[in-house]
């Protein structure tokens, strides 16, 4: 089950969440062949309910296509011009994916220090819970003008909007570690570096994982809103962007659906990992 | 206050001692309240010898297991090992501890997970280590051969804490720490584990400084009891068990058992406030 923490605010991973048999009911004996096939479509029975409402909206109330496009014309939208879309998804994937990871090792690097000292963490979460709470799209401007157009300025947003969930997690994680391990550790005078790597990291691995789901979606958010504010002249953002500015529903669109593509795939990834690595954690027990 | 009564001041089946505790004293701090923990332990433990740290909860009795082990500091007193102090011993990797609960690393099978706190500050006492097959005998002896590749979420409580008791003798250390081991098991796993323990330890030249609050576990498996009492924490008597080994479940039926474990209950009632 993803962890859920008072700090983060990101809820995205909920709506791909549906899909992830770990949650339990996938998997309850005793149930009939049907209903096990049932359950295991289910998330895809849900996918295409909400995009078939959807398409059976748009024909009864009469929605003209400028204003609000159906499903089936925007995956049209996307048909006509694949490349596009693939070039744009490329620029705003690697985006995603540096900052997501410098996000990572930074936080990493920053949950160590807090993990081993008090006075550390009661110093530095302050001031994760300031940049939790501030809206990127408020201070985003700034970063902006303060670091001019290019890649730099939006690889900043995206950290920054990632950096929080892994900070959180990597304490709570490095922390989780149990005492008893640790007092087995010292009675044999295991030196602080064993009990790091063989302790206190493996321990912080499933709330890691936790924070890489969260993060994902930020990280999307981030370099979406990067390239608007940028100056970018490649992404999914700037597509959206510039689609707005010609009123290109069905690129705006598009974009849209391409991103949501993107951010689960990207989070199925992280499952699939997560369940490979974490065999042996009870989160991944039926 | 009461005295320490003692029955037998030198033990039985050893030849010199391998642990000196004298004049051991430790206070806690607990919200502003102080509590003493110890207060004046003077206690001898000697080389090979099986030791049972008896008490109620409160009596100090986990505290002087980890003073022994050097996981905490005494606030008075001096605790020698082999004749030097503790932090050496422990830095020698002189001590196999068994925790209360397993405390299995649960991303790693049976096999890594025996070879846990052997394979921890590998410079320490690295002569003394069992060898893989010395492990695997006993895992065999512990009924866990075929679980080497097992998961510890895949075990039974028992089975869990019989990896715990092998971790802690493959270190080949020459003393064993034992915190109250069998308080989580169910009351017939914990009869069976006793004997599997002294199975272990009959195998080895170890001495073990068990702690329990059980009063027949201390007298089937002890050399000597050492009854702790609370408030402040003491040692109030000690008790050789003069039974003979190897120790079997038909002698819990036979009226000198009976007399060992009448004895400590009447220590134990005795120092009780």
């Amino acid at each position: 089950m993803m962890r859920l923490d008072p700090l983060s605010v990101s809820d995205s991973t909920t709506d791909i969440k549906a899909g992830d048999p770990l949650d339990g009911y996938a998997t309850r004996s005793r149930t009939s062949p049907i209903r096990r096939l049932l359950l295991l479509l289910a998330p895809v029975i849900g996918v295409v309910g909400f995009l078939a409402i959807w398409q059976l909206s748009i024909v009864v109330f009469d929605i003209k296509k400028f204003v609000l496009p159906s499903p089936w014309n925007i995956l049209g939208g996307i048909e006509a011009d694949p490349m596009f879309y693939v070039r744009n998804a490329r620029t705003t994937v690697w985006e995603s994916f540096l900052g997501f990871t410098i996000a990572f090792l930074l936080a990493m690097l920053g949950a160590t220090i807090m993990a081993l000292s008090k006075f550390a963490e009661r110093a530095i979460l302050p001031l994760a819970v300031l940049l939790q709470v501030t809206p990127l799209i408020a201070y985003a401007p700034a970063i902006v003008i303060w670091q001019g157009f290019g890649l730099k300025p939006i690889l900043i947003m995206t950290s920054l909007v990632c950096f929080v969930p892994f900070l959180i997690n990597g304490v709570l994680g490095l922390r989780s570690v149990d005492p008893n391990l640790l007092e087995l550790a010292r009675s044999v005078d295991a030196s602080r570096r064993e009990e790091f790597f063989r302790l206190r990291l493996p321990s912080a691995l499933p709330s890691l994982f936790s924070a890489g789901r969260i993060a994902v979606g930020l990280a999307l958010i981030g370099s979406v809103l990067g390239e608007f504010f940028s100056g970018s002249t490649g992404g999914l953002g700037y597509s959206v962007k510039t689609a707005q500015a010609h009123s290109l529903t069905l690129q705006l669109w598009g974009s849209v659906f391409v991103l949501a593509f993107v951010g689960a795939a990207a989070t199925m990834l992280i499952i699939g990992l997560e369940r490979v690595t974490l065999q042996w954690h009870s989160s991944q027990r039926p | 206050m009461t005295h320490p009564t003692t029955d037998a001041p030198s033990p039985v089946g050893t030849n010199e001692p391998l642990v000196s505790i004298s004049g051991v004293s430790k206070l806690f701090s607990r919200r502003g309240r102080t509590v003493e923990a110890l207060r004046d332990v003077d206690l001898t433990i000697g080389d090979g010898e099986f030791v049972s740290l008896l008490g109620p909860s409160g009596c100090g009795k986990s505290t002087l297991l980890r003073i022994i082990g050097g996981l905490q500091t005494a606030d008075r007193g001096t605790v020698s090992v082999g004749g030097g102090d503790v932090q050496h011993a422990r830095a020698a990797k002189q001590y196999g501890l068994v925790p209360q609960a397993p405390a299995l690393l649960p991303w790693k099978t049976v096999a890594d997970n025996v070879r846990f706190l052997t394979s921890l500050h590998r410079r320490g006492g690295s002569e003394q280590v069992m060898n893989d097959a010395e492990i695997q005998e006993l895992l065999v002896t512990v009924g866990l051969a075929g679980f080497e590749r097992s998961y510890p979420h895949e075990l039974s409580g028992g089975m869990q804490q019989r990896v715990s008791l092998v971790r802690a003798f493959a270190v080949g250390a020459p003393i064993l720490l034992m915190d109250e081991p069998f308080a989580a098991l169910d009351e017939i796993t914990r009869a069976d584990m006793r004997y599997l323990l002294l199975d272990l330890w009959s195998r080895t030249n170890a001495t073990v400084v068990f702690v329990t609050h059980s009063v027949t576990e201390a007298a089937i498996l002890s050399d000597r009891v050492v009854v702790m009492a609370a408030r402040p924490g003491r040692v109030a008597a000690e008790r050789t068990i003069e039974l003979p080994r190897p120790r079997t479940p038909e002698m819990e039926d036979e009226p000198d058992f009976h007399e060992q474990v009448r004895r400590l209950r009447a220590d134990l009632r005795e120092h009780h406030a």
